[in-house]
C-alpha cells in the first residue's frame, strides 16, 4: 500500500495550483458577483489542456490517470469552484462517456473537439418531474427512419448555456415499438434545440446552468451513445465517474476554507493571544483537518479503483457523499472561526459556503448516494 | 536552431533552510522548484523554438533529485534534458560550476544560443553567465528588452546604464534574462504526461573526461565562512496630532536616527 502521490501527480498539483492562483484567482470573486461565465478563462484552460484530462492523446486529451483528474479539479475548486464545475462536468460526464461508450465515428466527430476544448460539453438528465428518479423521464425520442425525433425538456443543465455538445437522456420508442432509455448526443445548432434562461443560483454563479428545450429535434441514429438498450447503464456509469469529480470539487473548496481559517486563527488576537490558542478554535481546526484528509483518501481511492479498471460505484458514492458533507461542514466552521469577517462579502468564505452546498445535491443527492452505498454493502453480505 | 537553457532547482521560497555547518542551502526533504529567473530563460528558449524551429535542451547541475526540475522543463516543452550530477560536482562554487557547465555545453556543440537566468534564488551571485561567457569565449547579452534572430545574428535592444543600446551580434551567444523580460507559460497537462515518457540524460564526471581540476569540495576557491540570517526588526508607532505636529514628529524621529548613526563606532567622528 502506497499513500504517496507519484512524481507526475505532484507536478500536476503544483502546476495547476499555480495556474489556478494566477489565472482564476483574480476572476473568481467577479464571476461569482456578476454570475458570468468567463470565455477568457475557457481559453486559458484550453492552453493547459484541462478539457481532456484523462482522455487518451489519440483523441486530443492528455491521457492522465483519474487521480490526476481529481487533483486538477481539486486545485481549480480551491480557487474557483465555478470553473472546477464547468471543467469536471465537461470531462467526466460529457467527454468521458463518449470515450468509454462511443463508436469510433462518435469519437472522431465529437470527442476530439471536446478533449481539445474546441467545444464544450454538457450532460442532462434532470427534468421538472425527474431527478433522482430517472425512470420518470418525460423527454421522448421517437424513431423516424434513420433519425430520432426528440421532444421534451431538461432543467438545471450544468454548462447548458455554453455547451456545443450535450448528452441527453431520453425515453425512446423505436420503429419496431421497442421502448427503453437512451443517451443521445445532441448539438446546439440542431433545429429545435433551445437554450433556456440562465438559472439564478445560490452558488457556482460563474458556471452556466440553464434549461434545454427540444422541439422535434431530429437526431441521427448514429448519435445514440453506446447502443439503444444501454442508455441507463451509460448514464449510471458516467455518473459514477462524475461523482469522483464532485468529491474532488468539494474537497478543493474545503481545502481553501481550511487554509484561510487556520492561517487566520494564528494571527487573530483576542484576549491577548492568537485565537488558535483557544481550544474552542484549535479543536475546530483539528476536526476540519481530519475530515479533509479523510475525504481526500476516499476520493483518491475511488479514482485509483477506476484506474485499475475495478468497480468503483460504491466508492464513488462514498467519496461524493462524504466529501460534500464535510465540505459544507468545513466551510461552516471556517466561517465561524472568522466571525463577522467571514460573513462579509469582502472575503471569499461566504462564497465557499454558498458554492459547496450544491455538492451535496447534484450528480445524485447525498440521499441517493446513501441508497447506492447501502444497496452495495448489503448485497455483498 | 539549437538552444541550451541552464536551469537550477532551488528550494521553494517558503522552505529555505540553511545548513549552518556546511554553509549551504539545505535541500533534503523540502519542496523544490525551478529557479524563478530560469523560468524566464525557458520561456525565451521555447518561444524561439516556436518561431525558428530547432531543438531546446535544458541542462542542470545538481543532486539526483534535480531531475524533478528537469521533468518540469520537459513538461513545459523542452525537447531534451541533461542532468550533470556526480559527487565530484557537489559543493562547487561558481568557478567549479562554470568548469562543469562549460564542458557540458561543449559536448552539445554546435549550438546557437545558451540562455540563463540572472541569478539564483538560493545563492544569488549572478556569476555563472559572466564566467561562462569567458570560458566559452562567446558574447554575453544581458538587459535586453527586445530581440530577434536574423541570418545567424542576434539583433536587439538593451538598457545599458542610462542609455538604450541597439546591438547586433553573431551567434553563438549567451543570453541572460531577467524576471521582467517575458511572461512564463503555464505547464500544460499534456506536457506533464509526455514529460514522464521522456528520458533524462545523466552526465557525470566521466562523461566528459573531467580533468582533476574539477572537484567541488576540494578545489572551489570560494570558501563560505559564515551564514547569518538577515534580521529586520520593525515596530509600529502611532503618530497622533495635526498634520504639522505629525510632520514635526516624523522629522524629529529622522533626526534622532541620523544622530545615532553618526555616533556609530564606524564613523570617523
Amino acid at each position: 500500500m502506497n499513500f504517496e502521490l507519484t512524481e507526475q501527480q505532484k507536478v500536476v498539483r503544483t502546476s495547476v495550483r499555480k495556474f489556478a492562483e494566477e489565472v482564476l484567482g483574480p476572476n473568481a470573486p467577479i464571476v461569482d458577483k456578476e454570475a458570468k461565465f468567463s470565455w477568457e478563462t475557457k481559453k486559458e484552460l484550453e492552453k493547459i489542456n484541462a478539457w481532456g484530462i484523462s482522455i487518451p492523446e489519440k483523441y486530443g486529451g492528455s491521457g492522465l490517470d483519474s487521480i490526476c483528474n481529481s487533483i486538477v479539479i481539486e486545485e481549480l475548486a480551491r480557487v474557483c469552484a465555478s470553473t472546477a464545475l464547468t471543467v469536471t462536468v465537461h470531462n467526466s460526464v460529457a467527454a468521458y462517456p463518449i470515450y468509454k461508450f462511443g463508436t469510433e465515428y462518435q469519437k472522431e466527430k465529437f470527442l476530439v473537439e471536446l478533449a481539445t476544448g474546441k467545444k464544450l460539453g454538457a450532460f442532462s438528465l434532470s427534468e421538472a418531474n425527474a431527478g433522482s428518479d430517472v425512470s420518470a423521464t418525460e423527454t421522448i425520442a421517437t424513431q423516424d427512419g434513420d433519425e430520432f425525433v426528440v421532444n421534451g425538456s431538461k432543467i438545471y443543465v450544468t454548462n447548458g448555456g455554453v455547451a456545443d455538445i450535450s448528452l441527453v437522456g431520453a425515453k425512446y420508442v423505436s420503429e419496431n415499438n421497442d421502448k427503453g432509455f437512451a443517451i443521445l448526443i445532441m448539438e446546439k445548432d440542431m433545429l429545435g434545440y433551445e437554450i433556456g434562461e440562465p438559472e439564478d443560483k445560490m452558488g457556482m454563479r460563474g458556471s452556466s446552468t440553464t434549461a434545454l428545450y427540444f422541439d422535434g429535434v431530429r437526431v441521427p441514429k448514429e448519435n445514440i451513445l453506446g447502443s439503444l438498450r444501454e442508455g441507463f447503464k451509460v448514464a449510471m456509469h458516467s455518473l459514477d465517474a462524475g461523482r469522483i469529480g464532485i468529491a474532488a470539487q468539494a474537497l478543493g473548496i474545503a481545502q481553501a476554507a481550511f487554509e484561510m481559517s487556520a492561517d487566520y486563527s494564528l494571527h487573530r488576537v483576542q484576549f491577548g493571544r492568537p485565537i488558535s490558542k483557544f481550544q474552542g478554535v484549535s479543536f475546530k481546526i483539528a476536526e476540519i483537518a481530519t475530515k479533509i484528509e479523510n475525504a481526500r483518501f476516499l476520493t483518491y481511492r475511488a479514482a485509483w479503483l477506476r484506474d485499475q479498471g475495478k468497480s468503483f460505484t460504491k466508492e464513488a458514492a462514498m467519496c461524493k457523499y462524504y466529501a460534500s458533507m464535510i465540505g459544507r461542514e468545513v466551510c461552516q466552521e471556517a466561517l465561524q472561526i472568522y466571525g463577522g469577517y467571514g460573513y462579509s462579502k469582502d472575503l471569499p468564505l461566504e462564497r465557499f459556503y454558498r458554492d459547496v452546498k450544491i455538492t451535496e445535491i447534484y450528480e445524485g443527492t447525498n440521499e441517493i448516494m446513501k441508497a447506492i452505498i447501502s444497496r452495495q454493502v448489503l448485497q455483498n453480505l | 536552431m539549437k538552444i541550451i537553457i541552464l536551469i537550477k532547482q532551488v528550494p521553494a521560497v517558503h522552505e529555505i533552510r540553511i545548513n549552518r555547518t556546511l554553509g549551504t542551502v539545505q535541500r533534503e526533504g523540502f519542496d523544490a522548484m525551478i529557479n524563478p529567473d530560469d523560468e524566464h530563460a525557458l520561456e525565451l528558449g521555447l518561444s524561439l523554438k516556436e518561431k525558428f524551429g530547432g531543438e531546446v535542451y535544458a541542462v542542470s547541475m545538481g543532486p539526483p533529485q534535480a531531475e524533478g526540475a528537469l521533468r518540469e522543463c520537459l513538461a513545459m516543452g523542452v525537447d531534451y534534458a541533461v542532468l550533470l550530477s556526480h559527487h565530484r560536482f557537489a559543493m562547487s562554487d561558481t568557478l567549479q560550476t562554470t568548469f562543469v557547465l562549460e564542458r557540458a555545453i561543449r559536448k552539445l556543440e554546435p549550438f546557437d544560443i545558451v540562455i540563463t537566468g540572472s541569478k539564483t534564488l538560493d545563492s544569488g551571485t549572478g556569476h555563472i553567465p559572466v564566467q561562462l561567457s569567458e570560458a566559452l569565449a562567446i558574447p554575453l547579452i544581458s538587459q535586453i528588452y527586445k530581440m530577434e534572430i536574423k541570418n545567424g545574428f542576434f539583433i536587439g535592444e538593451r538598457t545599458y546604464g542610462h542609455e538604450y543600446q541597439s546591438i547586433k551580434v553573431k551567434l553563438p551567444i549567451i543570453i541572460r534574462v531577467d524576471r521582467g523580460f517575458n511572461e512564463v507559460r503555464f505547464i500544460p497537462l499534456l506536457g506533464i504526461k509526455q514529460a514522464f515518457e521522456k528520458k533524462i540524460e545523466i552526465w557525470n564526471f566521466d562523461t566528459f573526461e573531467c580533468p582533476d581540476e574539477i572537484d567541488g569540495c576540494e578545489k572551489s576557491p570560494t570558501k563560505l565562512l559564515e551564514v547569518i540570517d538577515e534580521k529586520i526588526i520593525r515596530k509600529n508607532v502611532e503618530i497622533i496630532g495635526t498634520n504639522d505636529e505629525k510632520a514635526q514628529k516624523i522629522l524629529d524621529f529622522i533626526k534622532k536616527v541620523h544622530i545615532q548613526k553618526i555616533k556609530s563606532p564606524l564613523d570617523l567622528e
